[in-house]
């Protein structure tokens, strides 16, 4: 294994190697994790679990190609080989958990938005990211994949299908259900701002 | 679901206004994702100069990616995370 193109890597050269590429990705996968898992422990368990897979599979990643694309394929793949069967339903069971994270009321609660955080404390733009974790938070699991694979992590379609093993013009159209989906339930939230949409 | 507009695409100046909205519809996600080829992004740039409706249709996803790019808060990485994750690796043979 440790056998690479004749030149034999020692553990510390492999282990600096492996650092050097791929922690930096960390912050993104770290995220990616927490928003499928909607929980901090398992996204801590999942990225870590993430991580000893990638190093012992180092040896078939090829140096400079897309780390983050890789990482982000085999944290998937955990999750949905090894994660979602620890917790049945982890979207509707763990999302009461986050609430007091965001600080903010379910979006169609019964106080809706008016009761969401305080306007001294948090900025306007905090109050949209907060909206936006909300709904984004509810739609089921891979709706919210594609949302974030693509509008925050900035992954091309050809990548996101490489992550997702499926083909590109399903990731589009899961992509247009998804977006169509938190697009209802931001529109929500912009009328109960008395936004008209 | 699955848009069938990269292999019609070339008839479009043959069909009708309703058709074309359809297809500009259909476009959106790859335009605002900057995944459209330029003969799309030709099409659809002559169509939104004379269609308010798709105009606004376009405005509005472009917004909605932005809301979810620009102001999604990340969540901070647990400070031992790297550590840990270094730790664990070292012990591995």
């Amino acid at each position: 294994m440790s056998e690479q193109t004749g030149k034999q890597l020692s553990k510390e050269e492999k282990d600096a190697r492996f650092e050097a590429e791929l922690l930096p990705v960390l912050d993104p996968l770290y995220n990616f994790a927490y928003r499928l898992t909607l929980d901090e422990d398992d996204a801590n368990d999942l990225v870590q679990e993430t991580y000893l897979k990638a190093y012992r599979f180092f040896d078939y990643f090829e140096q400079g190609t897309n780390a983050k694309a890789w990482l982000f394929r085999i944290l998937k793949n955990s999750f949905i080989n090894e994660f979602r069967k620890k917790s049945k339903q982890p979207a509707k069971v763990d999302y009461s958990e986050v609430e007091g994270y965001y600080n903010s009321d379910d979006v169609e609660g019964e106080g809706g938005v008016a009761t969401t955080t305080d306007m001294r404390t948090e900025s306007v733009q905090d109050l949209i990211g907060d909206e936006v974790a909300s709904a984004l938070n509810t739609l089921p699991v891979d709706f919210r994949t594609v949302i974030i694979l693509c509008d925050l992590e900035g992954f091309t379609y050809e990548e996101m299908a490489k992550i997702l093993d499926i083909p590109i013009g399903t990731v589009r159209s899961r992509l247009h259900r998804a977006r169509n989906s938190l697009k209802e339930k931001l529109e929500n939230y912009a009328k109960t701002m008395g936004y008209n949409s | 679901m699955e848009t069938k507009f990269t292999e019609t695409y070339p008839n479009v100046s043959e069909e009708g206004r309703e058709t074309d909205c359809e297809k500009v519809v259909n476009l959106l996600d790859l335009i605002i994702d900057g995944e459209a080829s330029s003969d799309e992004q030709t099409f659809f740039k002559a169509h939104i100069e004379d269609c308010v409706t798709c105009f606004e249709s376009h405005q509005k996803q472009r917004l909605m990616k932005s809301l979810v790019s620009g102001h999604l808060k990340r969540v901070l990485v647990p400070a031992s995370l790297a550590s840990s994750i270094k730790a664990k690796i070292q012990q591995t043979a």
